[in-house]
């Protein structure tokens, strides 16, 4: 049996749950023996090969256009769609700016922060479009939730190798943890 | 007793029981969030639906009382799925993002309840809609974003503490916790007892000294007492790596069931003092640091020529948040040992020598707190239990939607006037009159004169008198807040009513030890005539400005404290002890219960307990001091029993 193919991504979230991937550790060896890791943010390829992955694991909620793009073609690309994260499974810690306008956190963000001078919010066309922030299942269907801020590399050591046999984790008891 | 089948295990439970109750008698537990053993079943979440066979739909398990029978199931597919709808209804009401909440980790029973159903998700986003967050009140911060609408708060404010602050307005998805009519809880008529944030399943309500410092998981606890009083209420003392991190009280206590008030939980954490962590001594007019060798040695050397001097001796004055077994070797070396004629504590007898008189003759004359609990009628003179021995009136206070009728008698109005419609508010000192008037009401004799010169109509003492007169279970508190001249007069005319009307007397009485150091007879007047020297044996309080004056010109005085204070700035000796927290010892609450506090914490190196100091002293003067306090105390008759 060949290795199932696995690529990952990040969107809005702060690369946490990513950093939790590499904590661990040497079992990171025992994982990529078990899998074909193709593209991830942390890798050269970025993007989920044409002819699709087995599973895909996005980090992060979608908070613009650009993020709802690559949740869709993860999700077109592959087989299983792992939500891993806070920010990915409920929205996070982004997600407590829907509190507020869109208009009102750009302009906190651009204009009136203490260290800005002559700030002003960026409209250039090639720019996405910034929306409310949704956790991924809002905007695609996910097989496999995995929350945690970030979830602990025993977690992502338990989901990888579960996924790697042929098998779906169940995330329960110690593992499960909102944080 | 009812036959039950609860997921296929037989018990019996009795009649009442509810199907909660029976569950967990069976070793099954159903999870809570809006239940709790201190409050009234309520059904107010619904998490604890079960499946009962021949019942249509699903089943609240915690109101629903038992019948014979019944077999009831907690685990199939319907009621696990209707749990995570429940709460996936919740967790979409408001803000409950995990990462930045206060109480997530394992403080939080609505995370708690989320892990135990596995929920990996919530299948409902929330509505993103903002709600305010009152940070008006000076011990802790109300976040409606975390509210789950539970009422546990507003429960607990009506039911355990009689307060009725907290209430909710609007209905559904605008439902939200006020205090009063919507005031900010700061200017609110909150009495800061916090027993809503202990009882908040969430982190609407939290604790502004403890918040962030560590989820009851990370830290140590230790169950002790609290000294505030002579309640003697249980509490849970929650530390880390030797920091106070947060004063609970301990739902497991007898006398007060998990309930405390600002003087034991918020009060305590607040402290400002410097703390004492050496010994001192005075040289060329300044305290400068020394061991306890010398300071001992210099205490030795200027009591030596006193010793046994009387009113020219050394005149001594304890505390009475001192253990009870301090209080009993100190009398040892201060009376017998050094032959003082003052050794007294800093109450002086104030709330407790009056009361002794009549004891002597007639023995124990009071009964047991607990039977606040049974009181049809109550009335409370000589004192204000919303200011001091506040649990007593949260006893008091909580009956009153009960039933009870609650009569405080006071020369101004108190906190208790807003909820009963017996306040009486008499002429200043006039107690005797008021006493006198009722017990002329009662014998049918006339009153009017009392009554006058009580400034109560004698329509309202007809009216209380007969309140009084046909109550079933009566209760007084009393304390001895009368007018100085006829205090005994007063007290005495107290008791012949009680004894008329059947009635159960209680007197709070004052600090932690107050009982022992009234048996231990400390309670003289604190009089400094032609004293050389004085030891005040302070502990963790501080000293009254009379106690200051009275010391003001003492040729020699030394200061057994825990903290900085006026009095020690102008001690020759200072020996620095140990605070409540770190050190144990017994304590007899004001109705004779024996408890033992615990340490909690650990002091400072170079500072003693209070007991090392007293029984170093005793060293030094080479005797032995007799270590049984315990039957010292009962030597003489006292007002109540005591264990």
């Amino acid at each position: 049996m060949s290795k199932p193919k696995v690529a990952t991504d990040w969107m809005a979230g702060c690369a946490g749950c990513h950093m939790s991937l590499l904590d661990i550790d040497e079992r990171l060896l025992q994982v990529l023996e078990l899998i074909d890791l193709r593209a991830s943010p942390i890798t050269d390829l970025k993007e989920a090969d044409e002819s699709g992955v087995v599973v895909g694991v996005l980090e992060g909620g979608i908070n613009n256009t650009a993020n709802e793009h690559q949740a869709r073609l993860m999700r077109s690309r592959c087989k299983i769609l792992v939500a891993l994260g806070d920010c990915a499974v409920f929205g996070g810690v982004p997600a407590m700016r829907n509190f507020f306008t869109i208009e009102e956190s750009l302009r906190r963000a651009y204009i009136e922060t203490e260290s800005t001078v002559d700030g002003f919010i960026p409209t250039d066309p090639e720019l996405a479009v910034p929306t409310r922030v949704r956790a991924v299942s809002e905007v695609v269907p996910v097989d496999i939730y995995v929350p945690g801020c970030p979830p602990s590399a025993d977690v992502i050591f338990h989901v990888l190798s579960e996924l790697a046999q042929g098998r779906i984790p169940e995330i329960k008891d110690d593992n499960l943890h909102w944080h | 007793m009812y036959q039950l089948k609860i997921d296929d295990k037989e018990i019996e439970v009795p009649e009442g029981t509810t199907v909660l109750k029976a569950a967990r008698m069976a070793g099954i537990e159903i999870p809570t969030l809006c239940d709790h053993p201190a409050l009234e079943p309520y059904g107010g979440c619904r998490l604890c639906m079960v499946e009962i066979e021949g019942a249509r739909t699903l089943q609240p398990a915690c109101t629903l009382p038992v019948s014979d029978k019944m077999v009831i199931r907690t685990q199939t597919d319907k009621v696990k799925d209707a749990r995570k709808f429940i709460l996936s209804m919740i967790f979409s009401e408001r803000n409950h993002f995990c990462p930045y909440c206060q109480v997530s980790g394992s403080d939080c029973e609505l995370q708690n309840a989320a892990y135990g159903e596995g929920m990996t998700h919530w299948p409902i986003q929330p509505n993103w809609k903002p709600y305010p967050v009152d940070a008006s009140h000076p011990y802790f911060v109300l976040d409606h974003n975390r509210c789950i609408l539970c009422r546990r708060c507003v429960r607990a404010c009506a039911e355990l503490v009689g307060n009725f602050t907290l209430g909710m307005e609007e209905r559904g998805a605008n439902t939200l916790l006020v205090a009063d009519l919507g005031v900010p809880l700061g200017s609110s008529s909150c009495i800061s007892c916090g027993v809503c944030v202990q009882i908040c399943p969430t982190g609407a309500l939290i604790d502004r000294w403890s918040a962030y410092r560590g989820q009851e998981k990370d830290v140590s606890s230790t169950k002790t007492i609290c000294l505030g009083c002579s309640i003697g209420c249980g509490i849970e003392v929650l530390h880390r790596d030797n920091n106070l991190i947060k004063i609970k009280g301990d739902w497991d206590a007898e006398i007060n069931g998990g309930v405390l008030c600002d003087v034991g939980r918020f009060i305590p954490m607040d402290e400002k003092r410097n703390r004492l962590v050496t010994p001192m001594l005075r040289k060329d007019g300044a305290l400068k640091a020394a061991t306890w060798d010398e300071a001992l040695s210099v205490v030795m050397e200027n009591f030596k020529p006193f010793i046994n001097k009387k009113e020219h001796g050394i005149a001594a004055i304890a505390s009475t948040r001192l253990p009870a077994d301090v209080l009993y070797y100190y009398k040892q070396v201060f009376e017998e040992i050094l032959g003082s004629n003052m050794v007294t504590s800093t109450e002086e007898g104030r709330y407790t020598a009056v009361l002794s008189e009549f004891a002597e003759h007639k023995g124990p004359f009071e009964s047991k707190l607990s039977e606040i609990h049974k009181a049809d009628t109550i009335m409370t003179i000589g004192l204000d239990l919303t200011k001091d021995h506040q649990v007593a009136g949260f006893f008091i206070k909580r009956l009153i939607p009960k039933g009870t009728k609650v009569i405080p008698v006071s020369y101004e109005s108190s906190g208790m006037d807003a909820f009963t419609p017996h306040s009486m508010i008499i002429e200043r000192n006039e107690d005797l009159a008021f006493i006198q008037a009722l017990d002329a009401a009662i014998t049918g004799a006339d009153y009017s004169k009392f009554a006058e010169k009580s400034g109560i109509s004698s329509q309202e003492i007809t009216e209380i008198a007969n309140l009084l007169d046909r109550s079933k279970n009566l209760v007084i508190v009393y304390g001895t807040d009368f007018d100085a001249k006829q205090k005994r007069e007063t007290v005495q005319s107290l008791l012949k009513l009680a004894k008329k009307l059947n009635a159960k007397l209680i007197s709070p009485k004052g600090k932690a030890n107050s009982l022992v150091a009234e048996q231990l007879k400390l309670n003289k007047p604190f009089n400094v005539n032609g004293h050389k020297a004085a030891y005040v044996a302070l502990g963790d309080e501080d000293p009254s400005q009379a106690v200051i004056k009275k010391l003001e010109n003492i040729p020699f005085l030394v200061v057994q404290a825990s903290y900085q204070s006026a009095l020690t700035a102008k001690a020759d000796v200072v020996l620095p002890v140990t605070t409540w927290l770190e050190q144990s010892g017994y304590y007899i609450t004001c109705d004779g219960q024996v408890q033992l506090a615990n340490k909690s914490l650990q002091s400072p190196v170079e500072v003693k307990t209070n007991k090392e100091v007293v029984l170093a002293i005793a060293d030094r003067l080479k005797i032995i001091v007799n270590p049984v306090w315990d039957k010292a105390v009962k030597l003489e008759n006292s007002v109540v029993e005591i264990d």
